[in-house]
């Protein structure tokens, strides 16, 4: 009796976990009756006055994003997924969040064996890799007509040999962040900088090529490559730049690898500056409120700060057997109405020319992008990273001056690529 | 009388034999073809692989076949030809066999001291011991490296804020022990090219290793007859002669094999290692793997991992022939 009393008590546990994985599929939310048309509809379409998009079956567009959960990005795209299913009934759309170090390899291996989603977001780092690997499908035929608004600055970031690419959407480079309590006038020369630091007051930044590109190159008037590819960083510009670098951190500047505690160091106070990009500015709102601000890189002895401007964009899966259907999504998710959700939930600086960006805030960072440097996607770039951020570790630990760090980064650059 | 043919099942005429010959290879076949699919295939695959310059233009099921460029690879990795910065072949190898032997002799050391000191007669809490010395065993390494990234952490680590504690009942000031495990370049010890990192995963190793050590050699002390060791006591041995005498020499054979193993494990320890300290300041912690890994990763260079790998193979596979070999030549109390 006590055998089948847990025998039938184990298949009823089963069955319940059975019910509850198949369950809880979300209810279609209605569309008003009437629905106005979507963004992504050129204005002298032959198309019908009917808004919805032209397959009249159901289709079901696959993407991944890497939104963290319950950050503002994350809460800006459920909305506009919210409204797009609203106005498009037919489609369904399946989402996957994936953890951003995990997202790009994911990708890149299920489309190299021939399946994978129809669209996934990210920022353009690997573009060009991706490109030369058959890993994402040139988008100029689906967004034919369909592209006012985008600024040229999202649309070069995302084209690569004559071919869009992408659907462009965020502009991301990185600014000086500070604390208005703490610090009365932003630095706008990299001297200032150095006299407010070694005035006492705190500046973090992580230590990485990626974040200092902007100082490396345009304040200190350093190039980084030639039209061939070839490093030529050790002939102006990068060896000052170290060398200002290793100054700041003599003179109390900290250099933090990891991103949470450089982060806490400034929504706590103790840091007044901290060198980062848009995608912190929700957090840090919301932690400083009216005492944040945020200013460009200094500008230095040679020229203004030129930041590596990156754009996110949604990527096409060359497999896509719905490739119509998800480039209209990324229309519209980075067209007016949802890149306007983006800038106002999340405070992403879009890459477009015709919404209203209110917050200051916003505006600035688009300044920043607007003002940088378009991220180059050649495969001689890509060695550039392992390099540069060694030659970074070597300079600030005391290891080697600039100069020294400099040529011995170009060297295994020119090496890795053959030049 | 008819003559019967006799078929090749027939018990008869022998035919039994060949049923029986076929048979043990028919039950192996299922693994045969398993591991053909998942292990000797990719091996296969690899092997060639590291014979080409196989990059991302290859990456896609229908994209055309890499070059073959013959010893290319294998030559650039060995003369250090490979763009990567702060990266040296030898040194590598150097450190990961230093890394491997440094951490095997601690291991099976600790391993038999604590394995002798739980088998005395009479210990308390016996079974609770062996309990809580499995868990650095059962506990996935990637948590471990994780928490143990962040008691070395210079800040907030507990390491750091244990010896403020103590240096405080000192009158020592705390910024003595703002130690920077992880990060620092500069060596600790004057003539010794080991970073302070490197200690840090060698204290991290060290607590992972030795249970495992500890139950080979617990198992193989108790199969040590009680008798020698009453005979010893008789004859006037003290507990350093027994031990020495006969303890050490009837484990050893269960020790030799352990031993090898930990060499092994040790040698490819990749996760504690990427996740702890990323390969160190400036590549000083990589091992042959973590670099092999960051060549598919950052570099996107197959072929040239491949033929990493392949070295990695060559490598430990000399290493136990070597270590085989002398385990052989020593072992004298073989039944």
């Amino acid at each position: 009796m006590n055998k089948k009393l847990f025998a039938l008590l184990s298949l009823l546990v089963l069955a319940s976990m059975l019910l509850a994985a198949c369950g809880g599929t979300a209810a279609a939310t209605e569309p008003p009756a009437a629905t106005e048309p979507p963004a992504t509809q050129p204005p002298a379409a032959t198309e019908p006055p009917a808004t919805e998009p032209p397959a009249t079956e159901p289709v079901t567009v696959t993407i991944w994003h890497s939104y963290h959960p319950d950050e503002n990005e994350e809460k800006a795209f459920n909305q506009i997924l919210d409204l797009y299913k609203a106005q498009n009934p037919d489609v369904t759309v399946d989402v996957l969040y994936v953890p951003f170090d995990q997202l790009a390899n994911k990708w890149s291996t299920e489309v190299a064996a021939g399946g994978g989603p129809d669209m996934f977001t990210m920022p353009n780092d690997d573009l060009g890799n991706w490109i030369r690997g058959g890993l994402v499908a040139p988008v100029d035929e689906f967004v034919a007509g369909k592209l006012d608004g985008f600024s040229d600055l999202a649309v070069q970031g995302v084209t690569y040999d004559g071919q869009m690419y992408a659907i462009p959407g965020i502009a991301k480079a990185v600014g000086l962040f500070y604390n208005k309590s703490l610090v009365e006038t932003a630095p706008t020369t990299t001297d200032e900088l150095l006299a407010q630091v070694e005035e006492g007051k705190v500046l973090v930044m992580r230590p990485y090529a990626y974040h200092l590109y902007g100082i490396l190159t345009g304040s200190f008037g350093g190039t980084l490559m030639d039209e061939t590819g070839k490093c030529v960083a050790d002939q102006a510009g990068f060896a000052e730049a170290f060398d200002y670098l290793k100054a700041l951190k003599d003179a109390g500047a900290l250099f933090e690898p990891d991103e949470g505690k450089a982060n806490s160091m400034f929504t706590d106070g103790t840091a007044a500056f901290i060198l980062t990009g848009p995608w912190m500015l929700g957090t840090f709102q919301e932690a400083l409120g009216d005492d944040l601000g945020v200013v460009p890189l200094p500008a230095g002895p040679g020229s203004t700060a030129t930041p590596l401007t990156g754009i996110d964009g949604w990527y096409l899966n060359p497999n896509s057997a719905n490739q119509q259907a998800a480039v209209d999504f990324a229309l519209f998710a980075f067209g007016p109405e949802g890149a306007k959700i983006y800038a106002d939930v999340a405070g992403a600086p879009m890459g477009r020319t015709d919404i209203e960006i209110n917050d200051p805030m916003i505006a600035a960072f688009a300044d920043i992008a607007n003002a940088g440097f378009p991220r180059p996607q050649s495969a001689e770039f890509g060695n550039w990273w392992g390099a540069f951020d060694d030659a970074t570790t070597k300079v600030l630990e005391g290891q080697s001056d600039g100069a020294t760090a400099v040529a011995e980064a170009c060297a295994a650059m020119n090496t890795a690529n053959n030049k | 009388m008819a003559e019967k043919t006799i078929g090749v099942f027939d018990s008869a005429a022998g035919g039994k034999s060949v049923v029986k010959k076929v048979t043990p290879f028919l039950y192996l076949l299922p693994a045969f073809i398993i591991m053909g699919v998942i292990t000797f295939y990719p091996m296969g695959y690899q092997v060639w692989m590291s014979f080409t310059d196989y990059g991302i233009k290859n990456i896609r099921v229908d994209a055309p076949l890499p070059d073959f460029v013959g010893l290319k690879n294998y030559i650039n990795i060995l003369t250090t030809n490979l763009g990567l910065s702060s990266f040296n072949f030898w040194r590598t190898l150097a450190f990961n066999l230093w890394w491997t032997f440094s951490n095997v002799i601690f291991h099976v050391v600790f391993g038999i001291i604590i394995a002798v000191a739980l088998n005395t007669e009479g210990l308390w809490f016996k079974r609770l011991y062996r309990v809580i010395y499995i868990i650095p065993i059962i506990i996935p390494q990637i948590i471990i490296a994780n928490v143990f990234r962040n008691f070395f952490d210079p800040d907030y680590g507990a390491l750091n804020q244990g010896m403020q504690l103590v240096g405080a009942l000192f009158h020592l000031p705390p910024e003595m022990f703002h130690i920077r495990w992880i990060a620092q370049l500069d060596y600790p010890f004057p003539n010794i090219p080991l970073t302070l990192s490197y200690f840090a995963l060698l204290i991290t190793n060290i607590w992972l290793g030795w249970p495992f050590m500890t139950i080979i050699a617990t198992g193989a002390l108790q199969s040590i007859p009680k008798e020698l060791f009453e005979a010893a006591e008789i004859d006037g041995a003290t507990g350093w002669q027994k031990f020495w005498r006969i303890t050490l020499p009837l484990i050893r054979p269960a020790m030799v094999p352990a031993a090898v193993y930990g060499i092994v494990v040790t040698f490819n320890l990749f996760t504690l290692i990427f996740f702890l300290s990323a390969g160190g300041p400036l590549r000083q912690t990589e091992i042959l793997l973590t670099v092999a890994f960051r060549l598919v990763n950052e570099q996107r260079a197959y072929g040239v991992a491949a033929a990493f790998s392949i070295y990695v193979f060559l490598i430990l596979l000399g290493l136990t022939l070597l270590t085989n070999y002398i385990s052989k030549a020593t072992e004298s109390y073989d039944a």
